[in-house]
């Protein structure tokens, strides 16, 4: 697979990651979890050509998926830019045709995605009343709790979204290893 | 070609590209939070909702088809499992209507054996078919799961509830044969039933029952049944043979014939009785011929007087049916 073809190919791969994460990623949702198909496509975007590359990607997947998915515009954006800087700490260090390179940036680039975007969220809500938190569950919620409002849908969120949006994402970073360890690494 | 690695590396380009595409977001969450983007929104919400919705089309069909592929394995079990169920439901609904079946005949069964109260019927299976193996090559015989264990004997007479079929003429320890009145070596004294005229039924080639000696210069009429008129002693009277169907009369004969149809179907003949009380014995041949001529069938009532007995009619081994009294098994 050529290097520069897929870098070309990557707005439209995005964008149309977008568009299936807002139509058809509830179709193969897990348990109620969806797989977060932008944020796999910058995570591989960023592997392959880096942080500097992956940044831009972010900024336009996740633009187009809060264009797609009617969230906060740029909220995406920024979750998708946190992640990107995780996922990409290794590029230049760390071959990504072992296994654990790609499968460590997904887990941690979602980790970071999820606990950034509630945080984004969170921060809107308590900014200006966005409300932005409609889609969270909130019947995870421990009402018996006396914490402040952040911790007691933060907690959940992690736990219920997040970690197994995490191992979804992670088992189809498996999937796609072998598609991605075909485009070639960077030519020094 | 663009080369996308055309430049090194370099934190400060990392940094500043991070610090503009950060304050861009933020800019634009701020003017979404003021309010300044909902013509954009709008707009852009316009152009791509056809596509929002073409795609939720085709993704729907899309995993309708996955569903189905998936699907299909299972489909495959289930029809599996509704085959062998339909197959198990087929045959009881087969066992079923042979009970049915079956219970219906022995009704008639008993319905004829109660009838007939004079008569200790023991019901049989028909196990076999023989035609022909006999020197004659014409003879039509069938087998009974009846023996010698059973009592039975040669020249028993063997009934259906529809009427007679012929008598043993064989009997080893467990399978009798019986000669049935189509065989052509088959001869029954007979009687039509409303005429009251005498006769002799014998069989033909063709399956046809012949009722031949008819007196000639008594009418008779086609439809009239034919009954066991009780002479010569090989069978119980008023056993129903057959039906009338051609009367075959010329002046220059001495006698007339008649074309008698039997009631029996032996093409469909499954069960079958033995009258295992009834001796056939030349000697009350030889008494019943000195008796009063037909129709005061003399011989046939001395033989339902004096062979008054009661019996059983396991017809078949899995339904055993108790007729009129029964009095013992085998």
């Amino acid at each position: 697979m050529n290097r520069g073809w897929f870098f070309y190919l990557m707005p439209f791969l995005l964008l149309a990651a977008s568009l299936l994460q807002s139509t058809a990623a509830s179709r193969i949702q897990v348990r109620g979890v969806k797989p977060d198909l932008v944020l796999l496509l910058v995570v591989v975007g960023t592997l392959i050509y880096g942080s500097r590359e992956g940044l831009l990607w972010a900024f336009i997947g996740g633009l187009a998926l809060d264009l797609f998915s009617g969230g906060p515009l740029g909220s995406s954006s920024l979750a998708l830019m946190a992640a990107t800087l995780v996922a990409g700490v290794g590029y230049s260090s760390l071959s990504r045709y072992h296994l654990l390179v790609p499968l460590s940036a997904i887990a941690l680039g979602t980790l970071v995605y999820g606990v950034s975007y509630v945080g984004i969220l969170l921060a809107l809500e308590a900014l200006a009343n966005f409300p932005a938190l409609a889609e969270v569950p909130l019947d995870l919620v421990r009402p018996d709790l006396d914490l402040p409002l952040w911790s007691t849908l933060f907690g959940p969120t992690v736990q219920y979204i997040v970690l197994p949006a995490l191992f979804y994402n992670t088992v189809l970073m498996l999937l796609i290893t072998p598609v991605l360890n075909r485009v070639p690494e960077r030519q020094e | 070609m663009r080369n996308t690695e055309r430049r090194p590396w370099s934190i400060a380009d990392f940094t500043i590209r991070l610090v503009l595409l950060v304050l861009a977001a933020l800019l634009l969450l701020a003017l979404q939070l003021t309010g300044q983007l909902r013509g954009v929104q709008s707009t852009i919400t316009q152009i791509t909702s056809p596509a929002q919705l073409g795609a939720t089309s085709v993704t729907g069909s899309a995993a309708e088809l996955v569903s189905f592929v998936l699907q299909l394995g299972t489909l495959s079990q289930r029809a599996a499992e509704l085959e062998q169920i339909n197959g198990s439901l087929q045959s009881e609904l087969f066992r079923l209507t042979e009970v049915e079946r079956e219970n219906g005949e022995l009704r008639r069964f008993l319905q004829f054996a109660q009838e007939r109260p004079g008569l200790a019927l023991r019901g049989a299976q028909i196990v076999g078919r023989v035609i022909g193996q006999e020197s004659t090559n014409f003879l039509d015989f069938i087998l009974l799961d009846l023996g010698q264990i059973h009592g039975i004997e040669v020249g028993m007479p063997v009934v259906t509830d529809q009427g007679l079929v012929g008598r043993v003429s064989q009997v080893n320890n467990s399978v009798c044969k019986v000669l049935l009145i189509t065989d052509v070596n088959s001869a029954i004294n007979a009687l039509l039933q409303q005429s009251r005229l005498p006769g002799v039924i014998r069989g033909t080639a063709r399956g046809d029952l012949i009722m031949d000696f008819i007196p000639q210069g008594v009418k008779f009429e086609v439809g009239e049944i034919v009954l066991t008129s009780g002479l010569g002693g090989r069978f119980p009277a008023n056993i129903p043979i057959g039906r009338v169907i051609e009367i075959r009369q010329r002046d220059i004969d001495i006698v007339q014939q008649a074309v008698v149809q039997p009631l029996v179907d032996f093409n469909s003949l499954e069960l079958a009785a033995v009258v295992t009380n009834f001796n056939p014995s030349e000697e009350i041949h030889d008494l019943l011929l000195n008796e009063p001529p037909p129709p005061d069938i003399g011989g046939a009532s001395l033989l339902t007087g004096t062979l008054s007995l009661t019996g059983t009619v396991p017809l078949t081994a899995t339904t055993p049916v108790t007729v009129a009294g029964a009095e013992g098994t085998p």
